[in-house]
Parts: structure tokens; C-alpha cells; sequence
């Protein structure tokens, strides 16, 4: 009867990074206590004579403490301890870490998610695994608000009304005997391609037991043609691999590999090559043909704007100066309007760098430029070093075309949809919502009881990811797990687990669904029997789950050779025209949106309000297009970037844009940087069912797509709406620095002739020493800690993880679009976005919108200024200094008067207008009149370390001062109190430990070892607004930029506010240490890397 | 009298300038007490009751605004990121300006022995005290957590806490606060002889018994003037420098701190300047009416209105110095901050609030001028037509001063616009609605001028009048 408990053992080689006790866990002490089931007397309860006293007492107290957790809490079967009876490591008040995965459709991320009190928190990166090395990204740490989604799908739905689980078990146990007879003749799935290789396997025993049947996959913003591109080049599931740390000069043809298609490793890989640490660093080079302005654009040292549909040409030229063999044949088109030069040279530099060289290619352009790129690459010789070949061997399925023909053919009777939300956004040209209804029946499993769900026979509800057991192929191939930290919150189901009923494997005792990690375990024993070294199973799989991955288990690299067969002429379809473009003929790009993305997170508030990292857009999308086609089209004058109206909101007219016949009425944005003649269109917004967040928000851009040209169209045309005006919420209205020395950056080689630049930028390079009567006492740098962090703007890509992150662990709450439209968004860090003139853009100085910025970026939080502005104004004391330096607030000791976010310089404080974390967004206005308080799941959500604001308080990055003190008082007590400082660098802030580019680092000013002290000591390093005499504890490392000066314009790259601070006062030399009334010159060689 | 002799109308008769008397057509003492005193004892006027309700109608919006405010929160006005400060602060130092007029029209006028005072102090002191309750809603209920205002008293609480004597919104509530203590004491204190004469005059049980409460039991003994007298000197001495310090203090919300267009060492003049010019134009706006309903055409006379309409000048041109002197350092001091401020912020046309910077200099600086010319001031209807300008014109100088420095300040990221929302506008109207109201309360409860200091004044109050032997000493 004694329970005995598997606890993974401890393994020599990784340490247990998330037992909060994992300092003690080794101990002979611990362990024993770990073998006894109760703390004291249970375990001798049973071997001695029961008195029937002690009977009921221990039973008593046994059930007393199963009714505390039972309600959050998932029974596990046998190898996680079920929170009903505490388990031995949970201390009240600590979290603990569970490793897991969030399946994507580009490959899952490997989480580590921080558990408190049953309750899933804050989601990291898993440090233990190479793609994270604990970092993450924007969709991870908001992810975390999806599993609280009060929104989401909890109810069996049959025809439109309620139903529940055993009914639907019912009618599927018919449906499964008619398959049976019939070979699942008229069985169809299509499903959302979540990269499970549980989901695989099944799929694979689907198949042989109703041969009949057919599976589908539908990811709509997941291209195809990089597959067919490796597959053709290199056989049967072939994937790419890339290696960008290792690559000196990269590429890109509009692929956003640092932006919308980053994987983590692309992020880390891109930056390492841009650690800036004298200027004798040596620095990766960045070339971008792209079209709308994105995050890799704004990284570029060199970007030139081009039409996505006119990209071919950019590769087929670049293919031919490279010499690259095996090319498919391209399309005649016009010739290309721009520098050849640009071409040319860079070329001679990716020639150059040879197999340290990378071209990259984004999804949504052509084929034939997937397979020049492979082409381009293999000629210089880059496979191997900057890019691999891999394989996935997937079980066949067929495409949503030819499911498409199968139900138009009434060869499906039965559909069962697994996630996605087709009906929503099918290709427009399929026609999907008539073909749906045309299906006998439907089934669909869901997280939203959305458009989809609407039309299907039976809707059943989705499990999160945090909820669930399955597994994952991570982004870089190797096999992840997916394990639940809580028990289905709405009782939903998971993909592997509908299938599991489908095959009518054994759910166990009294049970309809396998909701035990049996399915996942199989696959995962089947998998691990590949590697001859695991011969204990049961310990590999404890493994496996406790590490959230199995270790090597990444595809090895292949030598395949590349052989594109002379006959691989792709068609080109609707995606390049060979008529030029012009207002009459634009092209249209579809582009998965940065923040809903496919609108999958559609419903993800803080995903809504976190702002597009270039148009600054929240809970909305746009048209962007360029200010010359804007002007064009004659539906804007092209002074302002856009109209703002006398209430300062940002407004547009509705266009609406046709394509072959569909149309599709959307305000558009006018962005600088964006090529002419070329509209983007943000997908996944504009549904018309979900939950409260979403509903209603944006233009559905699916109406307009078709499958023939997914991703990119050519031939549309755009009209003026009459009389409809549409308001945007965005964050940041100016777009220029205005010449002020905000970010400072130089160009490599300015920045070794003028090693001193950054401060010679600054104010305070000629203002004299601020002198005071007043001796502001010292920080104490022995007894205390002293905290500081700098931000490296070099290598911050813009991608929003740490917003996201800040917000999920610090309770921040989400105003929605009518409060960010009146400028009272609250997130405590934002990515300041600056489009940086240069000589080529006159039109900057007469408020014009520049057409070809720069782009530079900047995260603003909390400086923690040493005399800090807002401190003295605040007649409460609410806000005030500690001994570490920390500008801390006292919430309860504030009562909002508001002076200190008018006083401070960096205007980063935020302000509780209303009761955002009691009230209903929409009902703020109506006060104590609307419904007060706030769903259980999302309470549930919050951070119990950090305090939930009340209206009327000001609030604003503290630096995680909870983690600062947890971590304090975890050391005070490993140590016995006889230290007196955590070691160096043991700790993280939110931020930082997110960011992907580790562009944010944080740490102990006093502690000479650490890095941020390193880092400050760097030349690079300033901090803003310095004149001021702030003493901000938060500095910057300014931005290097590294041109290659044979290009056309590169004298200027980089050099955008050198060459204003110099023309700023009519001829007084701001810049010190450069002369000349013309731009600041500097030597001109390339700089090698 | 004095021996220098100037005229103010009219040519000069013979060699000898007469100064013109403070009561014109030979008033007697009787006839000033009566007649002031018949303000508040005849029948009440229809007017009144019809101005009364109509204010009080527009006062409730005040109570209804803040509860709404308080129920609510502080997002139902239009302030936002950056502009914390909006319509709430320019209000409240609009109101604390125009309650600058009063005192110092009784204190300082009073230390520096201008006569012409007295027909005008009491009802400026009035304004001066509804002004700073109406400018005391503002801060009070602008804070986010208004039930938590208390942590402004400097009351060690459980914790200990004392509140930051470091912030100018602290010295802000002791200055607001000391300043309403003592202009009351001192109107109050003001107020107490006449209070007797009414008490004395009163036919009513009821009335003789109020007044006489608040009378203290003046009897108009030698001894009970002689300490009222030395009383009233006290406090206006008292009063003197608490005209200069509240909006010095006020000021001093906006000079310390580091925004460009608030860091301005010539705060402190430039507001007590504006404040009196303000103060001055409300009280000229009031009394021109109260003057013509009441027939007080003998005590407040043109040469009050003159007097007047040249400290509005004098005060406007100084304010339009200071605007100007704020526009040169801005560019001379070489802060590139301080001068976008001022020139993109407020100066150039496109500027988002030009229109409000153009309109204060207009209001301010050009509008004034006009008193000049003696027409201007001497014609009552293009005085109170001219006046107008300065009262809206110095709610747009804070305007100004508060939002277009803060919408715009050093990080172009942050910026952003303000636009009022419909609550901005209603407790504003509201303020007004209940200024009137106790404005009118006090026409008709409490004697509007100043009795004993107008007799005082008189021709016959000189104890050599039609002295035979004082008839040469003139000369």
C-alpha cells in the first residue's frame, strides 16, 4: 500500500536547475525525508498496530490537506506527485520549475516554467537546452495568459448547443464502427501542424487501421516553399538547418529571420557576431533586400527596399555574379530599378567570406529564389559551415487543395478539424465555409469557439499546452516534451488525446481519454530505442521529462548532395508579374502578424497592446505602404506621417484593396521604408467569433488570399473608401530623433578613428560640470549590493520578448485600444523606435516621411537614476531611493499625484487612470456602475510576489525587485547569513533573462566581477539625457553599425546623427574631434571582420 | 490731502490741480452707511434670486464631477502619458491667481496707504477667498486617491513617515493652506465694525442675533479701535508676503523641476506678476456689474477703474516682458531642449499648440495695452470688454506653461497630445458656477464695501474739515 515515488534521479552531468531546495536535495537528510511518504509517524503508522485513534487521525489530516490542492492540481499516474498530498519539494510560497515545450509550427521552444502553488506563472526559456540557454521569445512568456483565457472553449458544443463529453463519446463509438467497415472511407483530418511526434505516430496507426482515410495539414502562414526547395535539392524531407553565428557576411532576401521568422538560434547566432567590445571587435555584416521595413531590415548594415515580387531578380543577378550552378529558371522581368553597384559589391563580399557566408531567404518569396539561395549558398561553399542539411521523415499527407477536391468529389463524410480555424482562414478561392457545411459531420477540437466551431456538427474543446501531455519537435530537431503543469482548466482535450480514443487505446481504469503521459511515452520509448547507449528506459524517460528534452537527440547533419534536377521549373503563378508594377498594378504581401500572428492569438490581450516593433501598432492591423504609392493612389497628402485628428488620434481613411475580384476594406499606414508600389498586409486579425478580446479587432487579410498565391500577389488595385475614417492606437507618434543624441551610433570605422564619439554626441560634452551646494551622500559600495544594467543597442533586435516578459511577471495589466489611443499604455519597458535620417533623405528636415530610414531601436525602462526627479517632487515619499540604489515605489504609500511621471525625463512612469485590474476594459468609464472584479483564471495568472495595483497609483519598472530579494534572502539562507552578497551574476531581472539577443544585462554595480560592471566600462557605454545630472543606474552601449564602404551610400550608413550634430547649429562642430563642414569623414577602407 | 495735486478728468481749474475726491458728489456718512448697508436690507432683488439659482444650478456639476472622479478614477479627464498635469493643475493655478487681487489690494495697499482701497478691498478679499476655494478643489481631487490625501500632513503615521519637505507640492499645500487661513482671519477680521453696523441697523430678532454673533460684540469703544486697528495692520503685514510667496510657491511646482519649459528661474516674478494682473482683471469684471446694479457709482468711481485698468498694464507688460525675457534664454542659454520647447512646442505655426500660445500673448500682452488710451479706461463698458482679455488669457498662460511643455518633452518617443474631455470642461464650468454663487451670497449678506473705511475717506473724516484756521494751511 506504501506509495512509492519515482523521483527522476539526480544525474552526475546537469544540475537541477528548478528544485527550489536543490541545495539540499544531495543531502542524507533530504533524501531519507524524501522516502517518507508523510513527514512524521505515517510511514511507522503502518508497520505497528493501528490504534483506531491514530487511524482517524491520519486520515483525517491526510484528507484535510487533499481538499487544499486537489482543484489545480492534475493526479498524475505514477511519476509526478499529485499536489493533493503536498509533495516533499513544494515549500509554500516558492515556485517550482517544470521543463516543457510550446509547440510552433516553425518547431517547439523549450520552456521552463516557473509553478506556484499548482499554479503556472511565468513561462522562461529552458537554460538546459541549447536553442534557449533560458532565453525566450514574445509568444512564449504571453502564452502563459492563453492558459488563463477565461474566453477559451470549456463546454462540448453539438450543433450549436451544449452537450458534454459522454455524448460526444457516444456518437463517435458509431462513427468508429462505420470506419471500421469501411476502411475510414470518407474519413478526413486536417489539422494544425504542431510538429508532435506522438501526433506522427498516430497518425501513422491511423492510417493502417482506416486506410481509407486521409490527413491534411493546414498552417496558413507557414510556407511551403522552403521545404520544396530542400526537398528538391536534397531529397525527401530534407529541412535547412541554419548556423548564422558562424556566418561573417549574411544576406537576407526579405526573410526576417531576426523578426517574425527568428528562432531563438537565429537571434543568438546573428548577435554573436556583433559583440562590440572595443573597435577592433570583429562584426558580422548584414545585407537586407526586403520589403516592408521588419526587424532584420531595421538590423541591416545595408538595406535596400524592394518590391517582395521583384526580389527574384535581386537573386537571380546575385546568382549570377556568384556563379551559382543548378539554378531554376527565371522568369523574364523588368529591369531592376537600383544601384547595380549594390548588387555587385555585395556580392564581392559574400564571394569574399565564402563559406562563411549566408544567404537567407524569407518564406513568402518564390520558389525559384528558395532554390537560387540554395543555390547561391552551396557555390560559395557555405554548406557545412553557415548552413546544414537535415531530415524530418514525416508520414504522408495531402495537401488542404487536394482535401479540398476530396470534399468537392463527396469523398469526405467525416472532417475532423484539430485546431486551426479554417473556415476563418481557408484560402479565400477555396471557398472552405460552403464546402464545410457540405461534409455530413464535423468535428472540431478547439480553443475558441470560433467561426469553425460555428459550422461543425460537434465542437470540443482545447487543451493548452500547459495543460496536456504531448511532445514536440524543437525548432532545431530534436524531441521535446510537453508535459501540464495544471489540470485542464476548462476540461479540454489534446490533439494525441482525441486521436488516442479514435484508436481506442486503453485509456485506463474508468476513463474516457488516456490523460496519463502513455501515448508520449511510447513514442518516446520507440524514438529512444534509436540510441543503442539508453538502456534504461524508465530512467530515460524520467529524464526526458525532467530536462524537457532528450539530449542528442537533434537529426545529424547530412551530406546529400545538392542536385536540383534542370527540370524543377517551378511555376511562378501569381506571385511575380512580369508587367511593371505602379499604382494601377501593386503587389500585395501577406505577412504573419508580429503579434497575433496567423491570429491564433487573436485572444491574447498582451499580445493586442504590446506594439509592432516598427509601426508602433496596437490592437489593430494595417495596410503599410509607402508615402510615394500613398500619394499616388491620391489618398493621402504625405506631410504627416499620419492624420492625427484634434483629439491627437492617429487616424486613416479605409481603402479597399481588390485582387482578382475579392476586396477587402482596411485602413492603411504610410511607413517610411516601405518599397513603393507594394502594400503589406498583416494576417490574422478580423475575426468575426472569438473570445471578448479579439472579437471585432483589425481586417481579416485571409478574404483577400488565395492558395495559389499565398503569400504574395501581384495585380491589385486600391480605391478610397468614401467617408470612412478608422482610428489607430499607437504608442509612439514621432518617428525622428529630431537630431537629438538619444540613440547614438557611429559606423565601425568612424568608431576607431573616433574612439571617444559616444560622449562627444552627447549635451554634456560641452556643458559645464554640474556643480551643487548640496552633497548627495554616497552609495555604500561594500555592504550593499548596487544594482545597474545597460542595454547593448547594437545587438536589440526589437522583438518584444522582454515587454512581454516584464508584463507577465509583474502583473501588468493590459487598457485596451481606447486607452493606448489616449497615450495611457502601462508597460513598464518599452522598445523606443527611431527612423534615422540621412543625406538621402532631404525630405527628413521638412517633416516629410523619409522613404529610406534607418531604423534604430531602444528599450526605455525605470533608469533608476541616483538623483533621480521624480523623487524629490513626490510630497509623499512614496517614491524613494534604497540602499542599492533602486528607485523604488511604495504603492501603498502613494497617492497619485502624478509629479513624478511629469518630472521624469525618460517619461517612463505609468499611471492607474482607472481600476484596470478590477474593472472590464470596456465598461471603464461607467466606474462603481460597470461590474467590478476580474475572472478567477486570470487572477490566477498573477504573479503572487509582485503587488496588484490599484487606480490612483503611479508604478514603473522596479528592476524585479521581487527576484532582487528572493534571491537575497535564498543566499542569506544557503549561507547562513555569513554572506553578505549573492555571487556574481546569479541573478536575472525578467527582461533580461528573456531577451533572445541578450541585449539587456543586469547586475551588481559593486561587484567588480560582474558583467554589467564590465560592460560600463566599455566605450560604447553612455546613458541618456546625462546632462541632465540624473546619474541614470541604467547606461546604454551605443550602436555600431558595420558598412561595407565599397557600397553605394555607405558613407552615410550609420552616420545619420554625427552628421545632424554637426549641421544642428549651423557649422558649430557638435561632434568633437571631427572637422569639416561637410559630413564627417572617416577612413573609408573596409574593415575586415 | 496731499500737497501734490494731479487730475485725472477734466481740465485743471485755476493754477491749483485738486486731486479728485475718493467719494464723489459730496456723499455724507449717513448716506455711505445707509446706502451700503441698503445693499443687504432692502427687498431682495428678483435679479438675484434668478442669478442665485442659476448659479447654484451650474455649482452642483462641482459635486457631481467629483464624485464621478472619485468613484471612477483619474482617466475620465483627458490627462494622459505625458501630460499628467492638464486642465487640473492650469485650473487650479488660474484660480489661485485671481485669488491674488484681493489681499493684496487690502494688505498692501493697505501698508502702502492707498486710499482708493477701500471702496474695492472687500469684495476683492471676497474673490480672493471663493477664488482659492475653487483653486483648493483641484489639487485636492486631482491625486489618484483622494482618501489618501492626508498623507500630505505632515503627521508622523504607524510608520513613521513624514511626508517629502523636499516637494514643491508639498510647500504647494502649506502655502495654499496658510494663505486661505490668513486672508479669511483678515477679511474676517476686516469685516467686523460693519458686521455691528448691520447688527445695529438690523429690525429682525433673528438677523441682530446672527449678526451680532459675528459681530463679537463691537461696540465702536475707543479701545476696541485701537486694537482692531493694530490688528488689521498685524495681519496685513502678515498678508504682505504671503501675496508674494503662494505663487512664488506655485511656481515653484514647475521652476524645479527639469522639463524644458518649466525649468525657469523667472517663474516666481513672472506668476506673482500674472497673478495680480488676473486677480485685477476678475475683480474689475465683478465689480463693474455690482457697481451699476447697486448704484455704486459714488464710492467706486472712475478713478478706481482707472487706478485699475493701469495696474493691469503695468502688470501685463510685465508678464509680456517675462514671456518674451523666457523666449531669449530659451535661445540664448544654448539647451537645445529648451529651445524646441519653446520654438516647436508653442512659437512656430506649427506647433501644435501655437493657437493656445498665440492666444495668450494676444490676451496678455497685445489686449492690455489698450489702457493707454484714457478712452479705453475711462469708458466702464470697454473697460469690462478689455478685462476679459487678461481672464482668458492667463487660463491659457498655464495652459500653455503646463501642456505644451509636458506633451513635448526631451524623448520624441513619448510624445503626445492632450485633449480635454467633456469632465475637464464641466468641473471647470462648475467652478466658475460656484464662484458666482458665493459671489452673490456675499452681495447680498455681507456689506460688499467696506463701511467705516469709506467714511474714513470722506471729506469730513479730516478732523481740520472746514476747520477756518486749516483753510490757509492748504496753501
Amino acid at each position: 500500500m506504501k506509495h512509492i515515488f519515482q523521483h527522476p534521479p539526480e544525474t552526475g552531468t546537469a544540475k537541477a536547475y528548478w528544485r527550489s531546495v536543490e541545495d539540499f536535495s544531495n543531502t542524507e537528510q533530504f533524501q531519507g525525508w524524501l522516502n517518507r511518504e508523510f513527514p512524521q509517524g505515517a510511514s511507522e503508522f503502518w508497520g505497528d498496530g493501528v490504534s483506531r485513534r491514530n487511524f482517524l487521525r491520519l486520515m483525517g489530516a491526510s484528507m484535510a490537506l487533499a481538499g487544499l490542492g486537489l482543484s489545480a492540481c492534475r493526479r498524475p499516474e505514477a511519476h509526478i506527485v499529485p499536489f493533493s498530498k503536498t509533495p516533499e519539494w513544494q515549500i509554500p510560497g516558492r515556485t517550482l520549475n517544470f521543463a516543457t515545450s510550446m509547440p510552433r509550427r516553425r518547431g517547439g521552444v523549450p520552456l521552463l516554467v516557473n509553478s506556484y502553488s499548482g499554479r503556472p506563472i511565468k513561462v522562461e526559456g529552458n537554460p538546459s537546452h541549447s536553442l534557449s540557454l533560458g532565453k525566450s521569445d514574445a509568444f512564449a512568456q504571453s502564452s502563459l495568459l492563453d492558459l488563463y483565457d477565461p474566453d477559451r472553449s470549456h463546454r462540448f458544443v453539438k450543433a450549436g448547443s451544449a452537450s458534454n463529453q459522454e455524448e460526444f463519446v457516444k456518437v463517435l463509438g458509431e462513427l468508429k464502427q462505420s470506419w471500421a467497415s469501411s476502411q475510414g472511407k470518407g474519413l478526413a483530418v486536417l489539422s494544425e501542424d504542431n510538429l508532435s511526434p506522438t501526433e506522427d505516430r498516430l497518425r501513422a496507426e491511423l492510417a493502417a487501421k482506416y486506410p481509407s482515410s486521409v490527413w491534411s495539414y493546414y498552417e496558413p502562414a507557414l510556407g511551403s516553399h522552403d521545404r520544396a526547395a530542400a526537398e528538391a535539392a536534397y531529397g525527401k524531407g530534407a529541412r535547412i538547418k541554419l548556423d548564422v553565428e558562424k556566418a561573417s557576411v549574411i544576406l537576407s532576401l526579405d526573410s526576417d529571420f531576426l523578426g517574425d521568422e527568428a528562432t531563438l538560434s537565429s537571434i543568438r547566432g546573428f548577435v554573436q557576431g556583433r559583440q562590440v567590445e572595443n573597435a577592433d571587435s570583429p562584426m558580422n555584416r548584414l545585407y537586407v533586400v526586403e520589403s516592408r521595413y521588419s526587424s532584420t531590415g531595421g538590423m541591416a548594415d545595408h538595406r535596400l527596399r524592394l518590391p517582395a515580387s521583384r526580389i527574384i531578380a535581386v537573386a537571380a543577378a546575385l546568382a549570377k555574379e556568384i556563379g551559382a550552378k543548378n539554378l531554376p529558371i527565371f522568369p523574364d522581368l523588368p529591369s531592376l530599378d537600383i544601384d547595380p553597384g549594390w548588387i555587385n559589391e555585395a556580392a564581392k563580399d559574400l564571394i569574399a567570406a565564402g563559406s562563411s557566408a549566408l544567404v537567407v531567404v524569407g518564406v513568402g518569396q518564390p520558389l525559384q529564389v528558395h532554390l537560387a539561395v540554395l543555390a547561391i549558398n552551396e557555390a560559395l561553399g557555405a554548406r557545412g559551415n553557415t548552413f546544414q542539411v537535415t531530415r524530418l521523415e514525416r508520414p504522408d499527407s495531402v495537401s488542404l487543395t487536394d482535401l479540398v477536391t476530396k470534399i468537392r468529389a463527396d469523398e469526405v463524410t467525416d472532417l475532423l478539424v484539430l485546431g486551426g480555424n479554417p473556415v476563418y482562414n481557408a484560402p479565400a478561392d477555396l471557398d472552405w465555409t460552403s464546402l464545410q457545411k457540405s461534409v455530413k459531420s464535423v468535428i472540431r477540437l478547439g480553443y475558441y469557439e470560433d467561426e469553425t466551431s460555428e459550422l461543425s456538427g460537434w465542437h470540443l474543446p482545447q487543451a493548452h499546452y500547459l495543460e496536456t501531455w504531448g511532445d514536440a519537435v524543437l525548432q532545431e530537431g530534436s524531441h521535446g516534451c510537453i508535459q501540464p503543469l495544471i489540470l485542464p482548466l476548462h476540461g479540454g482535450l489534446s490533439s494525441i488525446q482525441l486521436l488516442g480514443l479514435l484508436l481506442d487505446v486503453p485509456a485506463g481504469e474508468g476513463k474516457i481519454f488516456v490523460d496519463g503521459p502513455e501515448l508520449v511515452k511510447e513514442t518516446f520509448m520507440r524514438k529512444a530505442g534509436a540510441f543503442a547507449t539508453i538502456f534504461d528506459f524508465e530512467n530515460a524517460w524520467n529524464l526526458f521529462v525532467r530536462d524537457g528534452f532528450l539530449k542528442d537527440s537533434a537529426p545529424r547533419v547530412e551530406t546529400a548532395a545538392f542536385a536540383v534536377s534542370g527540370t524543377v521549373v517551378p511555376a511562378t503563378g501569381r506571385e511575380v508579374s512580369p508587367a511593371p508594377l505602379g499604382k494601377d498594378n501593386l503587389e500585395v504581401v501577406f505577412i504573419a502578424d508580429s503579434k497575433v500572428d496567423d491570429g491564433r492569438y487573436i485572444n491574447n490581450g498582451w499580445l493586442q497592446e504590446v506594439p509592432d516593433v516598427m509601426t508602433k501598432l496596437t490592437w489593430d492591423n494595417a495596410a503599410l505602404l509607402s508615402s510615394k504609392t500613398a500619394g499616388e493612389l491620391g489618398i493621402y497628402s504625405g506631410v504627416q506621417v499620419q492624420g492625427i485628428t484634434a483629439d491627437g488620434v492617429y487616424y486613416s481613411d479605409v481603402i479597399t484593396i481588390t485582387v482578382d475580384g475579392r476586396s477587402l476594406d482596411v485602413p492603411f499606414l504610410v511607413v517610411p521604408g516601405h518599397p513603393d508600389y507594394s502594400i503589406t498586409l498583416p494576417l490574422g486579425y478580423g475575426h468575426e467569433k472569438t473570445g471578448r478580446v479579439g472579437q471585432g479587432v483589425g481586417f481579416n487579410a485571409y478574404q483577400l488570399r488565395t492558395s495559389t498565391a499565398p503569400h504574395l500577389v501581384t495585380g491589385a488595385t486600391v480605391v478610397k473608401t468614401s467617408a470612412k475614417r478608422h482610428d489607430f492606437a499607437i504608442t509612439q507618434e514621432h518617428w525622428s530623433m529630431e537630431g537629438r543624441d538619444i540613440v547614438r551610433e557611429a559606423p565601425i570605422a568612424y568608431y576607431k578613428d573616433n574612439p571617444g564619439f559616444v560622449r562627444a554626441l552627447g549635451i554634456e560634452s560641452h556643458t559645464p560640470e554640474n556643480k551643487s551646494f548640496y552633497k548627495t551622500p554616497a552609495f555604500d559600495y561594500v555592504k550593499y549590493h548596487q544594482w545597474g544594467m545597460t542595454v547593448d543597442l547594437t545587438t536589440c533586435v526589437g522583438c518584444n520578448a522582454c515587454v512581454l516578459a516584464c508584463q507577465a511577471e509583474n502583473n501588468i495589466p493590459i487598457v485596451g485600444k481606447d486607452q493606448v489611443k489616449k497615450g495611457r499604455e502601462i508597460h513598464w519597458i518599452r522598445i523606443d523606435r527611431y527612423f534615422a535620417g540621412s543625406q538621402r533623405d532631404i525630405e527628413m528636415g521638412k517633416g516629410i516621411i523619409p522613404s529610406d530610414p534607418e531604423v534604430v531601436l531602444q528599450p526605455v525602462m525605470c533608469m533608476h537614476c541616483e538623483n533621480a526627479p521624480c523623487e524629490t517632487v513626490c510630497p509623499v515619499n512614496a517614491t524613494i531611493h534604497n540602499e542599492e540604489g533602486l528607485n523604488v515605489m511604495a504603492y501603498n504609500r502613494c497617492i497619485g499625484t502624478r509629479y513624478c511621471a511629469n518630472n521624469c525625463p525618460y517619461k517612463v512612469r505609468r499611471f492607474n487612470w482607472f481600476d484596470y485590474n478590477q474593472r472590464q476594459l470596456d465598461q471603464l468609464y461607467w466606474g462603481p456602475l460597470g461590474p467590478k472584479g476580474v475572472e478567477e483564471t486570470v487572477k490566477m495568472s498573477k504573479n503572487p510576489n509582485v503587488t496588484v495595483r490599484m487606480r490612483g497609483v503611479m508604478e514603473k519598472c522596479t528592476f524585479c525587485v521581487q527576484r532582487i530579494e528572493t534571491a537575497k534572502i535564498d543566499h542569506k539562507v544557503k549561507t547562513q547569513r555569513t554572506e553578505r552578497k549573492i555571487p556574481t551574476d546569479s541573478l536575472q531581472v525578467a527582461c533580461q533573462q528573456a531577451c533572445p539577443a541578450d541585449a539587456i544585462v543586469f547586475g551588481d554595480l559593486s561587484d567588480p566581477e560582474s558583467r554589467v560592471n564590465k560592460l560600463k566600462k566599455r566605450q560604447l557605454n553612455y546613458k541618456l539625457l546625462d546632462y541632465l545630472n540624473t546619474q541614470p543606474r541604467l547606461s546604454y552601449l551605443a550602436r555600431v553599425r558595420n558598412p561595407n564602404m565599397k557600397m553605394p551610400g555607405a558613407e552615410l550608413v550609420g552616420m545619420s546623427l554625427v552628421n545632424s550634430r554637426i549641421h544642428s547649429h549651423g557649422g558649430h562642430h557638435d561632434v568633437h574631434g571631427t572637422s569639416g563642414d561637410k559630413p564627417a569623414e572617416y577612413s573609408t577602407e573596409g574593415r575586415a571582420h | 490731502m496731499s500737497e501734490q495735486a494731479s487730475s485725472y478728468f477734466g481740465p485743471a481749474k485755476g493754477n491749483i490741480l485738486e486731486r479728485r475726491p475718493l467719494v464723489s458728489n459730496n456723499r455724507s456718512m449717513g448716506w455711505v452707511t445707509s446706502h451700503i448697508a441698503g445693499m443687504l436690507e432692502s427687498k431682495t432683488p428678483v435679479w438675484w434670486w434668478v442669478a442665485v439659482v442659476l448659479s447654484a444650478v451650474v455649482a452642483t456639476l462641482v459635486p457631481f464631477e467629483l464624485i464621478y472622479l472619485v468613484s471612477t478614477g483619474v482617466g475620465i479627464w483627458g490627462s494622459n502619458q505625458p501630460v499628467s498635469w492638464a486642465w487640473d493643475i492650469t485650473n487650479f493655478v488660474f484660480w489661485i491667481g485671481i485669488g491674488h487681487a484681493g489681499t493684496l489690494i487690502s494688505a498692501i495697499l493697505f501698508l502702502t496707504r492707498q486710499k482708493w482701497r477701500t471702496s474695492i478691498n472687500r469684495a476683492a478679499e471676497a474673490m480672493t477667498i471663493f477664488a482659492v476655494i475653487c483653486a483648493g478643489i483641484f489639487p485636492a481631487f486631482h491625486v489618484g486617491r483622494v482618501w489618501m490625501a492626508w498623507y500630505l500632513a505632515p503627521i508622523p503615521n504607524a510608520n513613521a513617515i513624514w511626508p517629502n519637505f523636499k516637494s514643491p507640492l508639498l510647500w504647494d499645500v502649506f502655502a495654499v493652506s496658510t494663505y486661505f487661513t490668513v486672508s479669511l482671519i483678515f477679511w474676517y477680521i476686516g469685516l467686523v465694525p460693519d458686521l455691528a453696523t448691520i447688527r445695529d441697523r438690523a429690525t429682525g430678532k433673528f438677523r441682530k442675533f446672527v449678526y451680532g454673533l459675528f459681530a463679537l460684540g463691537w461696540r465702536g469703544a475707543n479701545r476696541q479701535w485701537r486694537h482692531y486697528e493694530k490688528a488689521y495692520l498685524i495681519l496685513a503685514g502678515i498678508s504682505t508676503p504671503l501675496v508674494l510667496s503662494v505663487h512664488s510657491i506655485v511656481s515653484f511646482d514647475f521652476a524645479t523641476s527639469v522639463i524644458p519649459g518649466w525649468h525657469t528661474t523667472i517663474f516666481p516674478p513672472y506668476f506673482v506678476a500674472g497673478a495680480i494682473f488676473g486677480g485685477f482683471a476678475m475683480v474689475l469684471t465683478l465689480m463693474i456689474p455690482v457697481r451699476a446694479i447697486f448704484g455704486l457709482h459714488d464710492m467706486i468711481t472712475r478713478k478706481h477703474i482707472d487706478n485699475m485698468a493701469k495696474i493691469i498694464v503695468l502688470t501685463g507688460s510685465i508678464v509680456g516682458y517675462a514671456y518674451l525675457i523666457e523666449l531669449f534664454i530659451a535661445w540664448y542659454s544654448g539647451n537645445p531642449n529648451e529651445w524646441w520647447a519653446f520654438l516647436h512646442n508653442r512659437v512656430l505655426p506649427s506647433a501644435p499648440y501655437a493657437w493656445a500660445y498665440w492666444m495668450m500673448m494676444f490676451c496678455n500682452v497685445i489686449a492690455p495695452q489698450l489702457f493707454w488710451f484714457k478712452w479705453c479706461r475711462t469708458n466702464i463698458i470697454a473697460v469690462w470688454i478689455i478685462v476679459q482679455f487678461p481672464n482668458v488669457g492667463m487660463w491659457f498662460e498655464r495652459f500653455v506653461i503646463i501642456c505644451t511643455s509636458l506633451h513635448r518633452d526631451f524623448l520624441p518617443s513619448s510624445w503626445g497630445m492632450f485633449v480635454p474631455s467633456i469632465n475637464d470642461i464641466l468641473l471647470f464650468v462648475g467652478t466658475f458656477g460656484l464662484f458666482l454663487f458665493l459671489f452673490l451670497l456675499f452681495l447680498r449678506f455681507l456689506p460688499a464695501i467696506t463701511i467705516f473705511e469709506v467714511k474714513a475717506v470722506l471729506p469730513e473724516a479730516d478732523p481740520h474739515y472746514r476747520d477756518p484756521h486749516a483753510e490757509g494751511a492748504k496753501h
